[in-house]
């Protein structure tokens, strides 16, 4: 159909950029963890992985710090959402400014903000002391609460967007009609919106879980050599030991966990949608 | 006296500095079935959603079968609602739907609230769609969804907001007939808020017409119909002709004069001699031929076929007026004719003050 051919006519500079900017150089990265230098399979680098115990550490870690994010954005992200759902659009409008400015600052800057604010001495540490929660010289740095406080931050913006919209989306006479049926209004928060906006909680999850399994700048500023996540990993695999079909075998197996991601999300939101 | 289902007290409400609802006092009876009626903008869904408890009352009380409801939230009302865009809840099932009042308010053990949600499907049949869930049925069938979840919980007053809008014209007719139904197997005491005054008239026990905040008159859909207390209800109510004459009292039986030499006669004892606004039906304009014995001269402007009905503008010295005669005789644009009108069917509403 001619129709047929021109959509395609429109989509090929796009798919042809994709192609080459993307699925080749990273197909090929993904096919180096596989292959020995002759070029046969080899399945040497992914069972490597898969059987020293530091490398398992270090998937543990990046796992449950990449779920505890998620599960920290969610849930102050949905009541977030709703309420700049709820207000007036000037308000809304504000808060969505005052949601994606962070956005546009780098994230290097953001997370050596974090470093002054929780280090030995600085504000966070400070306040916890003249509450009488910990001594002195104590500092956040280096902890995992640094990684997840860091990661929230930046990752916080996609969560609620996603949530915002499915939220806008909703017929606002849903939740009159649960309170006329006889919900108060968290029971009609709980029954309604949040049932509704189900869909943009699990694409907000989506995008913050696979975003923090594969950041690496803020977890090694702010987590130091001793708590290593998956993607600093690779990085020092590529860059320090130059050992690239290992770090390639390292990013095959971030590429499959978060694949096997996408296959449960799309079933759910294809439930969700009809 | 039986007490009233729902009694408003000099209810206003304002947003801001506008006043929307200027004070509306009204009583409605067990089992009545009361519309709304007005133009849009006028505070009839602000005054609906106000006995909702959707929206807080500025000033006056709401009482709802003997409660003071002005200042309890819509959960603790026992009332129930029908929303123009129906607001079915989407991720539930049309059976989950009807149960959901039942269980929000504890209504019953779990084999009766069962049990009442079957009977109430069937009262509205679609037993046969309960596990659907609302985006695969048809508008008219969402429509019955909401409906029956809004009657399952026997509320003491049963609020409808334009439900009937959404749907195209053969469908409304048929749930028209479906709702006049329902309320009398339920006997649920009703509020109905509609534009269409025909709907208002064709539903309703009592119909109140509501202009700017204010109710402009109340009644029952014959007198409303048949008597319009004032220009706004006369227009409203589709008696669009409205004319400013002189009555004079010429001998006893006065009469509204158009123009020298052609005078409309009138009731005797219907009204004093001077100014005043004349109203009467397009359907009770009867046209006759230039040279018949009575009636005034007048002219037609426009001839509009409507199938069953011709619509006719005349004119007659500097006035206008429709009017509405079936086929049987037909006159042309421009043709010449006599008018007469029932003096009965002429109602002098408001002296016009000079």
């Amino acid at each position: 159909m001619a129709s047929h051919r021109e959509d395609w006519a429109i989509a090929a500079p796009g798919l042809l950029l994709l192609l080459l900017a993307f699925l080749v150089p990273v197909g090929s990265i993904l096919a180096l963890g596989v292959r020995t230098e002759g070029g046969e399979f080899t399945p040497a680098y992914v069972i490597r992985f898969l059987t020293e115990p530091y490398y398992l550490g270090i998937s543990w870690r990046t796992i449950k710090l990449s779920v505890v994010i998620t599960l920290v954005c969610a849930l102050v992200g949905f009541p977030f959402a709703y309420i700049m759902a709820r207000v007036g659009p000037r308000l809304r409008l504000w808060l969505v400014i005052l949601i994606t400015l962070p956005l546009m600052t780098s994230v290097v800057v953001r997370t050596f903000g974090w470093m002054v604010l929780l280090g030995r001495g600085g504000l966070v540490p400070d306040i916890m002391r003249s509450l009488g929660l910990v001594r002195r010289n104590y500092t956040l740095m280096h902890t995992e609460v640094a990684i997840v406080v860091g990661m929230v931050q930046i990752l916080f913006p996609f969560m609620v967007l996603s949530i915002l919209g499915v939220i806008l989306r909703m017929d606002p006479r849903l939740e009159e009609a649960a309170r006329v049926m006889g919900c108060t209004f968290l029971q009609s928060v709980r029954r309604v919106v949040l049932p509704v906006a189900t869909p943009g909680i699990v694409a907000g999850s989506l995008l913050v879980f696979t975003l923090s399994a594969s950041y690496f700048i803020t977890p090694s500023l702010l987590g130091g050599a001793r708590l290593p996540v998956l993607a600093g990993s690779i990085y020092e695999t590529a860059t320090r030991t130059q050992d690239w079909p290992f770090a390639a075998a390292q990013s095959l197996i971030l590429f499959t966990a978060v694949l096997l991601l996408l296959f449960p999300y799309i079933r759910l939101t294809r439930k969700a949608g009809g | 006296m039986t007490m009233a289902a729902v009694e408003l007290n000099c209810v206003t409400k304002s947003f801001g500095d506008v006043q929307v609802i200027k004070g509306v006092s009204l009583a409605i009876r067990k089992g009545e079935f009361v519309s709304l009626l007005g133009p849009s903008g006028c505070g009839k869904t602000t005054l609906l959603r106000m006995i909702a408890g959707l929206e807080k009352v500025t000033t006056g009380s709401i009482i709802i079968g003997g409660t003071n409801s002005t200042r309890l939230p819509p959960e603790r009302r026992d009332i129930a609602m029908v929303f123009q865009s129906y607001a079915l809840l989407p991720h539930l099932t049309v059976r989950e739907n009807v149960m959901f009042p039942l269980r929000m308010r504890r209504l019953g053990r779990k084999d009766e609230q069962q049990r009442r949600v079957d009977e109430v499907l069937e009262m509205v049949q679609l037993g046969h769609l309960a596990n659907r869930r609302p985006r695969e049925l048809s508008g008219g069938q969402q429509q019955r969804v909401a409906v029956a979840r809004a009657v399952v919980s026997r509320p003491q007053v049963l609020l409808l907001d334009e439900p009937l809008s959404n749907l195209d014209a053969r469908l409304r007719e048929s749930m028209q007939e479906e709702l006049i139904q329902l309320h009398r197997q339920t006997g649920l005491t009703t509020v109905f808020v509609t534009h269409d005054q025909e709907e208002a008239l064709s539903l309703s026990d009592r119909v109140v017409l509501l202009n700017e905040g204010r109710i402009e008159q109340e009644g029952a859909p014959t007198d409303l119909y048949s008597a319009p207390a004032t220009p706004f209800s006369a227009s409203f109510m589709g008696s669009s002709n409205l004319l400013d004459v002189q009555i004079e009292a010429a001998k006893g039986a006065p009469c509204a004069t158009l123009a020298p030499g052609s005078a409309l006669p009138l009731e005797p004892g219907c009204a004093a001699a001077g100014p005043a606004t004349i109203t009467f039906r397009q359907e009770d304009v009867q046209l006759l031929p230039a040279d018949a014995e009575e009636g005034i001269l007048a002219t037609v402007e426009t001839r509009l076929f409507l199938g069953s009905r011709i619509r006719y503008v005349i004119t007659a010295g500097a006035h206008r007026f429709r009017c509405l005669a079936s086929p049987g005789h037909s006159f042309a644009a421009g043709q010449a004719i006599r008018v007469r009108i029932p003096p009965g069917r002429i109602r002098v509403i408001g002296r016009t003050l000079a």
